[in-house]
C-alpha cells in the first residue's frame, strides 16, 4: 500500500482525529457528575475556609468536611434590590436562573454558624475580571458585618505564580482584619496596593493588602470587582448592622 | 521512512527476557531523561515544591509516555511518514486530556495545584522524544516499557527534588510536619530560596552533576 499517497494521507489524518476525539468524548462525558461534585466541595470548602472554620490545608476525610458543611454553614438567598433574604427561593432556584438581571438581583449568601447555631460570619459570594479570566472567590465579614472574616479564591484562570497567586493562603490571610468601612461608615471596600502596605498610614492599614508582585491587572481586577460586590450587598448588610 | 522493517536488534524472548528488562533499566540511571538526556526540565522546575505534586506528576508523564508509545508502536507501519509529527501529537494529547480529567474527577485540589502543568505533558520533550527515537521503530509491548523506564526515570528524579524542596522549603512532607517545633524554636528557619523556581534549578543542577559523576557520563 502507498502510504504516501494524498488520498491515504487525508483519511489517515481524519481517522485518527475521530478514534481520539471519540475517546475525548466518552471519557469527559463518563466523569462530568464525578468532577461537578469535586468542583463543587472545592467551592463548600473554599466557603468554610473564608469563615474561619478550616484551615486552607485541612487534611480531613471529604465526608466529615462534607457535614461540617452542612452543620455549620446555612445558604440563603438575598434579594439585593431589597436588601433582605428572599423568602421561598433555594440556592437551586438561583443556580438555575437564565436572565441576567435576575442573576444580579438574586444572590447566594452563605451564613456561617457557631456551635450554637447562632449567626456568626457572613459569606458573600465576589467575582470579577482578572487579566485573563473570570475570578471566583468568597468574602466573609465578622458578623459586625464590617470586618473581613476571610477571603478565598478557588477558580481563576490567571498565570500561576503571577496573578494565580491570588489563591495563596499567606496573600489571603492579610485581608482578616480589614474594614470595609471608613470612620465615617462609608463604604471603601478592601483594595490591593501596588507594592507593600505602609502600617504607618492608618487608611492603608485599614483598607489594603500588599499587591501581588507581577500582577498588577490581577490586583486591579480584584480591588475593582469587591468593590462593586460590596456595594451591590451594601443594601442587605446595613440591614444586618443594625443591632 | 515508514518504519516497516524490523529493528535487527529485535530477537524473540520472554515478556521479561534480557533485552526486555535492559529497555526498563536504561533509563533509570545510564540513559536517565533529565540527568543525561536533559529532557522535561521545565516542568521538573515547576511541579517539583511538594512531594505529591512532582509524584502525581510523574506518573501522568510515565502513563502519559507508555499509553502513547503503545499506541503509536501499533500504528507505526500505517503512519503516513509526512504527518508522522502530527499524529504523534494528536495521540498524546488525547492522552493528557483524559488523564487530566481524571486528575479532575478524583483529585481535584492537586489538578488545581498542577493547574497548566497537566496539559503542557503534551509539549514534554520525553513523550515526543520517546515515540520519535523509540515506538517508531519497535514492538508495542517494547516500546511500553520504554515508556514505563522512561516515565520512572523522569518520577525518581523528580521525587529527589520535590522531597528536598519541601523539607526544606516548608519544613514536612508530604504535607507532615518533619522538621521538629523545637528547631524552629531555636531559631531555625525554613529555606525560602526551595520554595522559587531558582531553586530548584540550582538543586536540578547538583544532582545531574552527581548523577553524572557516579555514572561516569562524558560529554562528547
Amino acid at each position: 500500500m502507498n502510504t504516501s499517497s494524498n488520498g491515504y494521507v487525508m483519511s489517515f489524518a481524519v481517522g485518527v482525529c475521530v478514534v481520539i476525539s471519540t475517546m475525548l468524548a466518552v471519557t469527559a462525558n463518563n466523569l462530568k457528575p464525578i468532577q461537578d461534585a469535586a468542583a463543587e466541595f472545592d467551592r463548600q470548602k473554599n466557603v468554610m475556609v473564608a469563615a474561619g472554620l478550616v484551615a486552607p490545608d485541612d487534611k480531613r476525610q471529604r465526608a466529615e468536611l462534607e457535614k461540617l458543611y452542612k452543620d455549620r454553614v446555612d445558604e440563603v438567598v438575598v434579594d439585593l434590590s431589597e436588601g433582605k433574604v428572599a423568602a421561598g427561593k433555594s440556592p437551586a432556584d438561583v443556580a438555575s436562573m437564565k436572565k441576567p438581571e435576575d442573576r444580579l438581583r438574586y444572590r447566594v449568601v452563605a451564613i456561617g454558624k457557631d456551635t450554637n447555631g447562632k449567626a456568626d460570619t457572613y459569606v458573600l459570594p465576589i467575582s470579577g475580571k482578572g487579566l485573563w479570566s473570570t475570578i471566583y472567590g468568597y468574602l466573609a465579614l465578622e458578623h459586625d458585618a464590617t470586618h473581613v472574616r476571610g477571603v478565598t479564591f478557588y477558580k481563576h484562570g490567571e498565570t500561576p505564580g503571577l496573578g494565580g497567586e491570588c489563591e495563596n493562603p499567606v496573600w489571603c490571610a492579610q485581608w482578616k482584619g480589614k474594614s470595609i468601612l471608613d470612620e465615617e461608615h462609608k463604604l471603601v471596600g478592601v483594595g490591593v496596593k501596588k507594592g507593600k502596605v505602609d502600617p504607618a498610614v492608618p487608611m492603608e492599614k485599614a483598607h489594603k493588602v500588599d499587591g501581588l508582585s507581577g500582577a498588577t491587572i490581577t490586583s486591579n481586577g480584584i480591588t475593582k470587582f469587591v468593590k462593586a460586590d460590596l456595594t451591590a450587598f451594601e443594601k442587605y448588610l446595613t440591614g444586618l448592622r443594625q443591632p | 521512512m515508514t518504519a516497516t522493517t524490523t529493528p535487527p536488534a529485535v530477537r524473540k524472548s520472554g515478556l521479561f527476557g534480557k533485552d526486555e528488562l535492559k529497555v526498563i533499566k536504561d533509563p533509570l540511571w545510564d540513559n536517565n531523561p533529565i540527568a543525561l538526556q536533559v529532557l522535561g526540565i521545565c516542568s521538573s522546575l515547576a511541579v517539583t515544591t511538594r512531594l505529591d505534586k512532582a509524584l502525581v506528576m510523574g506518573i501522568g508523564v510515565t502513563l502519559v509516555t507508555a499509553l502513547s508509545n503503545v499506541m503509536i508502536s501499533a500504528i507505526r507501519n500505517f503512519i503516513p511518514n509526512k504527518i508522522r509529527i502530527i499524529v504523534q501529537l494528536v495521540v498524546v494529547s488525547g492522552v493528557v486530556i483524559v488523564f487530566d480529567q481524571v486528575l479532575k474527577a478524583y483529585m481535584f485540589d492537586l489538578s488545581k495545584q498542577l493547574s497548566v502543568f497537566v496539559g503542557l505533558i503534551i509539549t514534554n520533550c520525553i513523550v515526543m522524544g520517546r515515540l520519535e527515537a523509540y515506538a517508531m521503530g519497535n514492538p508495542p509491548w517494547r516500546s511500553f516499557l520504554d515508556g514505563i523506564g522512561n516515565g520512572l526515570g523522569y518520577l525518581w528524579i523528580l521525587a529527589v527534588v520535590g522531597s528536598i524542596r519541601e523539607i526544606f522549603g516548608s519544613g514536612k512532607l508530604l504535607g507532615m510536619q518533619v522538621v521538629p517545633q523545637a528547631l524552629y524554636d531555636a531559631g531555625y528557619v525554613n529555606n525560602g530560596l526551595m520554595v522559587l523556581a531558582p531553586g530548584a534549578f540550582v538543586l536540578l543542577g547538583i544532582i545531574v552533576w552527581i548523577q553524572r559523576s557516579i555514572s561516569g557520563y562524558v560529554e562528547k
